[in-house]
């Protein structure tokens, strides 16, 4: 069986990353350790796994960590997936699989497994409905722990049904038997921690996460209005709030992820464990929260916007969990903006090492990370806002406020092109000087134009209108051709019926 | 013979000015009944010729009926022929406009009669047409066949800018039968607009037929495009691919129109124009269907691929001769490389014509050359400061924003277009007064006040023609009314 395991994997074994860009972070500010220390759960080996792609110099200390941390658990697949990994990046020690405790591990899940679907057909007979909703739990949360059932190779459709497709499943059977709000609202979170692994764990096979954002999206809205009483839900909203903001940043939508997240009340940081499961450490701490809200809203708000909402509203407390983030936000309002590009910078690596911040922005290895995408918003809004105080510019002096990512000697110049060509920066570029120098305003004369423009718009407009009711009203229409009338009515192709 | 004489000077009365409109009609209908019965025309008085006897301005219908008469004696002599067109041409520079009204049938045959003998010579003038018709109808903008066969006469003698004194006039109206239980009005009185006094049934227009209104249009736009007046030429485009048809009839001749119009619009303003809203969605599937390859060539212009804009030009090159559009094609295909440099100046403020010339594709000396051309030409308001070679010259754009021509110009251009826009209210004002005397139109007030679902069922208010500025891109009511 788990050779059998082991065969069937490779299709969707995690792959590296074959770009320049994967395994060339610089380490993170952290100690691993001690991060690892803040999460749990199935998500924490694949934090591990993440770092371990991106980042060789802790590849080995956190492959060690994850495959340990495995082990202790029930996941066999999610084991010899990162014996694989191990092996790839060439620890050959640490990718030598314990075959014994594999074969022993496998053989109890499977008899669990079949001893809960027994307890379950039991209480389906006696028809208790509590009884089977607790049943099909247990049994998802089996399924959650070892990872699902494998995929039939020879049948395409049983990957729907494999793996943490099978938990998701399996927690969604519950509803039938859910009898008070609570209940539904205990499957809802469970079912947003399982969509969001299951994103995850697609994501580091290359394969689009969409769907299982979007039913994060989806599980998160239900979970504000459960129907649960109000001091339940004021437990509820927090984390419903966080996960609806992780979906919004990693499908990209880092506007609708900012206000989401700006509107977490701070008692996230302090919920614990909430229906069986610690949502700050199983999915993201409030510091987490905090860097990624902060990000968003740098590269969506304006400036006042940032001051009033972010600054000075109640994500203020977050933001407090992680001053660089602070910082950096605060420096950007006071128009220091390399200062601010080189705080975020300094943390980039970090960020980067992030399971959802340092995710692919779509599936495709070139596309980036959302860090990167989230970067490159803040620089672009840095040089508009930058630009905007003056009337010209050197191209020579806006490379020394925003050094160039690459080394090319154009770098600077494409960069703005590419911005007034996308229409972000409104200005023009001197290529001889290099200066851009920004467009001036003719308010008066403009205006004119605009005027006379639209003046000679309705004025014609007024007399195709009455071109149009004066042929109508002579009688003047263009009749049907009557064969022998001369060239000019030939009717042209089949124009009526 | 003499008493002839006396009554053809009888005519207008020395108390003309007091006349009332009324008594003036009256006084002419007592003329011409007179005037009919005359016969002695071509015979001299007192060995004059009755024609030197007549003054053209005071006597206007005895001497044109005088010439007609001596034309159709004069038969093939040239000299007196020669010497009749001087006379013809004396009249209509100096006919009473008013008097005319009531013989227009002989007034367009004498014009019709002259506007052949003047195009004759190698040089032919045809401006004394275009003199007459505005002096009858100083607006001319009632359509008459008149308008359009002087415009056949202008382009056939090569000489269509003399066509433009008329073809700038817009057409307000068609002629039509005055509707029936209206009182009628006096043709002698004073009127605003000369729908009034042309009307089908008084003879200064043959039968108008809606062949002749789309030529019409069609031709001055022709006229429009050669002067390089894309506003005009676009006005008279649309008004024929605008033109209602019956049960979704399409014309060849809206076919013709749209080529141009695609044309033109590339030319004027670098993408084709946006299709007019009230278009007859029937009508312009089918015209799109015959005109497809314009289509596609705006496509690559708008676009701004020269390359792929060249390929089509060339595999068409068959479709654009027989249209008679190849010398637009192939000038939109000049202009594509003009805006493509137009386009840059969104982009640069200044940039070596080196990296002109790889954006578009061609070595610098030939960018540099069609660069000083465009700015030459006034198509590009930039200046280049020359370099050791082509490539290291540089091209500097000036603001996009054209510095105002100045405070004075732009108040009379605004006043102009002001005039010309509560002209056009006059002639909407007048179109909604005909409507609303149209047998359609009272058919639905019936139904409307049967069904009780009217404004206000009022029919005072109905009948209130208050005009209130259209929102532009919005249906007025006239068309409702129509399709009603």
């Amino acid at each position: 069986m788990a050779a059998n395991g082991i065969a069937a994997w490779p299709a969707k074994k995690m792959k590296l990353a074959r770009s320049p860009r994967s395994g060339t972070l610089q380490p993170p500010t952290f100690d691993l350790d001690t991060w690892a220390g803040n999460y749990d759960g199935a998500l924490l080996p694949l934090r591990l796994a993440h770092i371990a792609i991106h980042c060789p110099p802790l590849a080995r200390q956190s492959l060690d960590l994850a495959i340990s941390a495995t082990k202790k658990g029930k996941d066999v697949q999610l084991y010899t997936r990162l014996c694989e990994l191990a092996g790839q990046l060439g620890f050959q020690d640490l990718g030598a699989a314990d075959q014994d405790w594999v074969g022993k591990q496998e053989e109890g899940n499977k008899r669990e497994l079949g001893r809960l679907e027994g307890e379950l057909r039991g209480y389906k007979n006696n028809l208790i409905r509590e009884s089977i909703r607790m049943g099909q739990e247990d049994i998802a949360t089996h399924l959650l722990l070892t990872g699902g059932p494998l995929p039939d190779p020879a049948n395409a459709q049983s990957l729907n049904s494999s793996g943490y497709n099978a938990a998701y499943q399996a927690f969604g059977r519950m509803r039938d038997y859910c009898t008070t709000p609570t209940h539904i609202a205990s499957m809802t979170l469970r079912l947003i921690y399982t969509a969001s692994l299951q994103a995850v764990s697609a994501q580091q096979q290359h394969s689009s996460a969409l769907p299982y954002f979007n039913s994060v999206l989806a599980n998160a809205g239900r979970l504000r209005s459960v129907g649960v009483k109000e001091e339940e839900q004021v437990k509820l909203t927090p984390i419903a709030s966080a996960a609806a903001g992780i979906a919004h940043l990693s499908l990209g939508n880092y506007s609708e992820a900012a206000a989401t997240l700006l509107g977490t009340p701070f008692e996230y940081n302090t919920l614990g464990t909430v229906h069986g499961a610690d949502f700050g450490k199983a999915m993201a701490s409030a510091n987490d929260l905090a860097i990624y809200g902060g990000l968003c809203a740098l590269a969506t708000y304006t400036r006042q916007n940032l001051v009033d909402k972010v600054l000075g509203g109640k994500f203020r407390s977050f933001l407090e969990l992680e001053p660089h983030m602070r910082k950096a936000i605060s420096l950007y309002t006071t128009a220091k903006y390399q200062a601010c590009l080189a705080t975020l910078r300094h943390y980039y690596s970090d960020w980067s090492l992030d399971i959802f911040l340092g995710a692919p922005v779509a599936s495709g290895v070139r596309a980036g990370t959302h860090v990167d995408r989230l970067f490159a918003r803040i620089r672009e809004k840095s040089i508009t806002a930058y630009l905007s105080s003056f009337s010209e510019v050197s191209l020579a002096s806006l490379a020394t406020t925003f050094p160039p990512s690459s080394a090319s000697p154009t770098a600077m110049e494409d960069e703005v092109l590419g911005m007034i060509e996308s229409g972000i920066l409104d200005a023009r570029l001197d290529v001889v000087n290099g200066i851009l120098i920004a467009p001036r305003k003719e308010t008066r004369s403009s205006a004119h134009t605009e005027a006379k423009k639209t003046a000679a718009e309705v004025e014609r407009l007024l007399l195709l209108r009455l071109h149009k009711v004066n042929v109508a009203m002579a009688g003047l229409e263009i009749g049907r051709a009557k064969g022998s009338s001369g060239w000019e009515s030939l009717s042209a192709g089949n124009g009526g019926y | 013979m003499a008493d002839a004489l006396a009554a053809m000077l009888s005519f207008p009365p020395d108390n003309v000015d007091k006349l009332s409109p009324k008594d003036y009609d009256r006084a002419m209908h007592a003329h011409m009944k007179i005037m009919d019965k005359t016969t002695q025309w071509t015979k001299p008085v007192d060995k004059q010729n009755i024609l030197d006897l007549l003054n053209p301005t005071l006597n206007s219908i005895p001497y044109l009926y005088a010439l007609i008469e001596h034309i159709k004696a004069a038969g093939k002599d040239k000299t007196r022929l020669d010497a009749l067109l001087d006379r013809a041409l004396i009249f209509f520079a100096l006919f009473d406009p008013v008097q005319v009204r009531y013989v227009g049938a002989s007034w367009v045959m004498v014009l019709g009669w002259v506007m052949d003998r003047l195009r004759a010579p190698a040089i032919p003038n045809l401006t004394p047409i275009s003199t007459a018709i505005l002096r009858l109808d100083p607006t001319a903008g009632t359509f008459t066949t008149n308008h359009l066969y002087f415009l056949r006469a202008c382009l056939s003698s090569a000489v269509p800018s003399q066509a433009l004194p008329i073809l700038d006039k817009n057409i307000y109206a068609f002629p039509t039968i005055p509707p029936k239980n209206v009182p009628e009005d006096l043709l002698s009185e004073e009127h605003e607009l000369s729908n009034a006094f042309i009307t089908t049934k008084n003879g200064f227009t043959d039968k108008v037929q809606p062949d002749l209104i789309l030529e019409y249009y069609l031709l001055g736009a022709h006229v429009y495009i050669g002067q390089r007046n894309w506003t005009r030429a676009r006005l008279f485009l649309e008004s024929v691919i605008l033109t209602p048809s019956q049960q979704h009839a399409t014309s060849a001749l809206q076919v013709e129109a749209y080529k141009k119009w695609v044309l033109v619009g590339l030319l004027a303003e670098g993408k084709s124009y946006p299709l007019p809203r009230t278009h007859d969605t029937v009508v312009m599937k089918s015209i799109r269907l015959v005109a497809k390859p314009y289509d596609v060539l705006a496509e690559a212009f708008e676009k701004r691929e020269w390359r792929k804009y060249q390929a089509e030009m060339d595999v068409g090159a068959q479709v654009w001769h027989d249209d008679g559009n190849l010398r637009m094609v192939k000038e939109a295909g000049d202009a594509l490389l003009k805006y493509r440099v137009i386009d840059l100046q969104k982009t640069f403020a200044a940039l070596p014509v080196s990296r002109v010339a790889s954006h578009m594709g061609f070595t610098a000396d030939a960018t540099l050359h069609m660069v000083t051309d465009m700015i030459r030409y006034g198509a590009l308001n930039a200046s280049i400061t020359p370099g050791s070679t082509s490539g290291e010259a540089v091209l500097r754009f000036h603001s996009t924003d054209v510095g105002p021509s100045s405070t004075v110009a732009q108040e009379g251009e605004l006043a102009a277009q002001t005039k010309r826009i509560e002209d056009l209210v006059t002639f909407v004002r007048d179109a909604d007064r005909r409507l609303q005397l149209t047998k359609e139109y009272v058919e639905h007030l019936k139904r409307v006040k049967r069904q009780g679902t009217g404004p206000d069922g009022d029919l005072a208010d109905q009948m209130d023609l208050t005009w209130d500025a259209p929102v532009p891109g919005q249906d007025d009511g006239d068309e409702d009314i129509m399709a009603a």
